[in-house]
């Protein structure tokens, strides 16, 4: 055997070796996310009836989830109208005003702390920062609220979105800046006008992101929303959501009321999962290229 | 030295006739942090002529063109010193408007690079933000750049569609749509044909032949055969330093530096 051809021999099995283990690797991290799935789909779907989408969780067992999933989507919708704006602001001026100065890697390095940051602290927060002060101020009439649950959930998906937005941007390559600013365009109308729509769909897939995270928050709604077992349109009550009811029935010992549960649990992967299909499809629309 | 600036001087005063100076460049140094780029570049630049900068790959060339419309100016760390006279005021001057500079001198790049809008938005866009018209005088203006960089015909029937579905050579032409609509007075192009295909490269080379009645052009290119076939004068530059600059024939039939007769007989670069 020559050389060459044990060094080719070498070369395969190793690689057959590097095959193996990374296809193992591979299967024990999708067996549980298939498991979870699996699990809740085969326990939601048992428990999907029309009571879970027409009566209020104050009829407890015999009860639906009508008022936590309008809470949710209120709670959700308003904590978006929060943070996406300022997140896609945030990640604009980071990745175009401050990209290279050292005041925007601190700041950079701040956002990717709060990325990692326990929820429970971010609805402590809230709680100190904007509960507190509330009940003070109206001399108790209002405290938990869905606002400042939506505060606190805004929290949670700002980093992603400013992280997103802020990454999306820098991919753009520099020629397109130097095309536009040597027509004489300002530094602010290439950045909205022209950086922002060449990393649109980037930027909504950070948005889809960033809600399919905060859509799932248990912890930070327990001081700030609270929960409510009667429906409510008002961002200033106490809003049930979801999660939060899922957190409260599983610790019930009824099995009707973990039926209702494994439903609600189904109910945010269902969302979730659509909302990643959607970024998917922001992202696969043509994009933009320059190279 | 003294002889040139006062021939240039003298040339100036004959307004825009061919010998008319566009810009003249006066020991003009350029520093990427501490590394000395350019080295004491001196050179007229004739109004309505076509200049070729050439030289092998890191000897300033490119370096040189971005200086022309301050463009440098987007990256920390870079640094110009010397005179840089547009119609005899300094551009490099802090308080020449950049903004101003950049409608007086466009550039057109290596790669195409349209914006993410629509073919018509794309020559719009720069007409808009400088000046306030009628849609039928911006509609006017939008065609009669597309014509001035020769793709009306190929575009007239889709202005509402995307630029960037346009081919390579069509979004260059594009580009220098895009650039000539602001009607500017000099033209810089930065290799305007090194990503294209040799048939795009003609239309380009046959469109800067058209455009020097309007503009002044200077061209930095990598193909030496190019510079031959469009320019009028020709600058040849070596690791940062000006090594000859003359008018195209006599540079590349009877060179007067040894270095300039060696890279164009393709000893090396």
């Amino acid at each position: 055997m020559s050389v060459a051809s044990r060094l080719y021999a070498r070369r395969r099995i190793i690689n057959i070796a590097a095959m193996i283990l990374s296809g193992v690797a591979t299967v024990i991290g999708l067996l549980f996310l298939a498991w979870i799935l699996w699990v809740t789909l085969e326990n939601g779907i048992q428990a999907l009836n029309p009571k879970l989408f027409t009566r209020i969780t104050a009829y407890g067992a015999d009860g639906g989830l009508a008022n936590a999933i309008i809470g949710s989507i209120g709670m959700d919708v308003l904590a978006l109208l929060i943070c996406a704006p300022i997140g896609v602001l945030a990640g604009a001026w980071l990745a175009e005003y401050a990209s290279t100065s050292r005041f925007g890697h601190a700041i950079r390095f701040v956002n990717d702390i709060l990325l990692s940051a326990p929820s429970i602290v971010l609805g402590l927060l809230v709680y100190m920062i904007v509960v507190r002060p509330m009940s003070d101020l109206t001399h108790g009439a209002v405290s938990f609220s869905g606002l400042a649950g939506a505060i606190a959930l805004a929290l949670i998906g700002l980093p992603v979105i400013v992280r997103t937005t802020d990454e999306m941007l820098r991919l753009i390559p520099g020629t397109l800046r130097e095309a536009a600013l040597s027509l004489g365009i300002p530094q602010w109308k290439l950045t909205v006008q022209i950086l922002m729509r060449a990393a649109m769909s980037g930027i909504l897939t950070g948005i889809a992101l960033g809600l399919a995270r905060l859509a799932g928050e248990t912890a930070p709604l327990l001081f700030t929303a609270f929960g409510n077992i009667f429906m409510t349109f008002s961002p200033l009550s106490k809003t049930a959501s979801v999660p939060q009811v899922i957190y409260e029935y599983t610790g019930d010992p009824s099995p009707q009321m973990h039926a209702i549960a494994w439903a609600g649990a189904l109910l945010i992967i269902v969302f979730v999962f659509a909302l990643s299909l959607l970024s998917r499809l922001f992202l696969s629309r043509k994009k933009v290229s320059h190279d | 030295m003294t002889d040139l600036a006062a021939t240039t001087t003298n040339a100036s005063m004959t307004g825009k006739t061919a010998d008319h100076v566009k810009l003249k460049v006066r020991d003009l140094h350029f520093y990427y942090r501490d590394f000395h780029a350019l080295d004491a570049i001196c050179m007229d630049i004739p109004a309505h002529k076509v200049t070729a900068i050439i030289g092998p790959s890191g000897c300033g060339k490119s370096t040189l063109l971005r200086i022309f419309n301050r463009i440098y100016a987007l990256y920390p760390g870079l640094r110009a010193e010397g005179r840089v006279e547009l119609d005899g005021c300094n551009v490099l001057d802090p308080g020449y408007s950049m903004n101003h500079l950049r409608t007086r001198v466009g550039m057109v790049f290596q790669k195409p690079v349209p914006f993410p809008m629509t073919i018509y938005e794309n020559v719009a866009y720069g007409i808009r933000h400088h000046r306030k018209l009628k849609r039928g005088d911006l509609d006017a203006c939008v065609e009669q750049s597309l014509r001035g960089a020769a793709l009306w015909d190929e575009v007239k029937d889709k202005l509402g569609k995307s630029a960037l579905d346009l081919s390579g050579g069509q979004q260059q032409r594009l580009c220098i749509a895009r650039t000539i609509a602001l009607k500017p007075d000099v033209l810089l192009l930065d290799e305007p044909t090194s990503a294209l295909d040799p048939i795009a490269t003609g239309h380009i080379e046959q469109l800067v032949e058209e455009l020097k009645r309007d503009f002044t052009i200077v061209m930095v290119t990598h193909n030496m055969q190019q510079a031959a076939r469009v320019s009028d004068q020709t600058a040849f530059m070596y690791m940062g330093t000006l090594v000859e600059y003359d008018a195209t024939a006599t540079l590349f039939t009877r060179p007067s530096q040894k270095r300039t007769e060696d890279y164009i007989t393709g000893r090396f670069g």
